[in-house]
């Protein structure tokens, strides 16, 4: 797998939005909460459109010169559709849930390279949008298992450059994609789990760490039952009992919301990370692992099984 | 009597559904199919007429009622109409319940939205 490490990356700032059922308490500065799903917009995936413009208005200056994101859409629309007209260079990625940690390696690796100053890491999620892409639409009213996790709705943006703030970017590593054979589109904890496994154990060989050398290990959107999975391989596999251990899934929403296993989307982990984890100013290094189901609607209804991926980026706040 | 035990039918149908969407992988789409299957299944066996006399609405609201009126329809055109009848006739006893579903779910759109 492919470790790097950096010198002069730091994350500046950050614009958020969210939607209704974030708009809970855990998240804190937030810089707008939609009213509806709508948002005054005539679709769904018009309003994840929005979402995504209304932050790349607020990050973008004159000194932004790419912007790297992706989303849950088919052919990543959403990021495709807000980033037209405003000449600065944008690579697409799609990750699935991974999506953010992957962009922000990629723009960290051009600004380490020299390439570039500045550039945008962008995400955003939908809940009717991707139940629509990846399951059933809401309006065909499938019951749902309680395992299943629930799409969060937001987008985040996070400009990525070589001017220092205080929280810098000091390594990454690009996970490699894990198949455990399973075939359930709503169990993504079970699908998830092993590939963040696995690409934690790679990069504390690379950096030759151990848990105990961070304050906290942030993981996306395991969801409850993902998160304990994720504890029993890591005690199994290397006899790691892990305990400064949070799950972005499992906090996003509160017992008494009844999201089923928690949170997903690849707008949970930024929202968590940014609007939570930073505001809070208790942890110093962190390490986060985005973790993301490569889940095609097509293969898994011809019976094939999900495969995953995770990338895992290490902060440290100054 | 008889709406006790259409409540005990009708209920018994839907906790067998709950039962299999909690214990396997089968979504709600398969555990409809099942129904309708069973239904025109029971029906075969001459059973389903028999149950809603006995229990009344309670054996008519469940889908598998549309498997018995799609066996019962298929059945009458085979009898007038032999082997091309089956397929004549299965399809015009529940004409009312699909015609509807397609009409209404069309005249629904046009005012409403998805929710969550």
């Amino acid at each position: 797998m492919a470790s790097f490490k950096y010198k002069d990356v730091y994350l500046n700032n950050f614009y958020s939005v969210a939607g209704i059922y974030e708009n809970n308490g855990v998240l804190k500065n937030v810089n707008r909460y939609l009213k509806d799903f709508y948002d005054g917009e005539k679709t769904i995936e018009d309003s994840e459109v929005k979402m995504q413009k209304e932050v790349l208005n607020n990050l973008i200056k004159s000194n932004t010169e790419l912007v790297v994101g992706g989303d849950l859409m088919n052919q990543i629309t959403a990021t495709s559709s807000s980033v037209v007209n405003n000449n600065i260079s944008f690579l697409g990625l799609y990750n699935a849930c991974a999506t953010f940690c992957g962009s922000v390696i990629t723009l960290s690796n051009f600004i380490s390279g020299k390439h570039i100053k500045e550039g945008i890491a962008i995400t955003s999620s939908h809940n009717l949008a991707s139940e629509k892409q990846f399951r059933f639409p809401n309006e065909y009213g499938a019951h749902k298992p309680i395992y299943t996790t629930f799409t969060t709705t937001g987008s985040v943006g996070v400009v990525v450059s070589r001017f220092p703030s205080n929280i810098k970017v000091v390594s990454a590593t690009l996970g490699s994609v894990v198949d455990m054979g399973i075939k359930d589109a709503n169990n993504m904890g079970a699908v998830m789990a092993p590939a963040a496994v696995k690409t934690l154990m790679e990069h504390l060989k690379y950096t030759n760490t151990t848990v105990n050398d961070y304050d906290l290990i942030l993981t996306g959107d395991l969801g409850k039952y993902g998160s304990e999975l994720f504890k029993i391989l890591l005690k199994e596999d290397y006899g790691i009992i892990i305990k400064n251990f949070l799950d972005g899934g499992s906090i996003i929403y509160k017992e008494e919301q009844e999201k089923y296993s928690g949170g997903s989307g690849p707008v949970c982990l930024p929202l968590i990370l940014f609007n939570n984890i930073l505001q809070n100013k208790k942890y110093k290094r962190i390490l986060v692992i985005a973790t993301g189901s490569l889940h095609s609607p097509m293969l898994v209804n011809q019976k094939h099984s999900i495969p995953s991926i995770a990338h895992l980026i290490s902060l440290e706040v100054i | 009597m008889t709406i006790f035990y259409s409540f005990l039918f009708c209920g018994f149908i839907c906790v067998l559904g709950q039962i299999i969407l909690d214990n396997t992988k089968c979504t709600p789409g398969h555990v409809t199919s099942l129904f309708v299957v069973l239904g025109a299944f029971l029906s075969m066996l001459g059973l389903y007429d028999k149950i809603i006399e006995y229990v009344g609405v309670g054996a008519n609201i469940p889908i598998t009622s549309f498997g018995n009126t799609l066996f019962n329809g298929a059945y009458i055109g085979f009898k007038s109409g032999g082997f091309l009848g089956l397929f004549d006739n299965m399809l015009c006893s529940v004409s009312l319940g699909i015609t509807s579903a397609v009409i209404f779910s069309f005249l629904f759109s046009l005012f409403t939205k998805v929710k969550d």
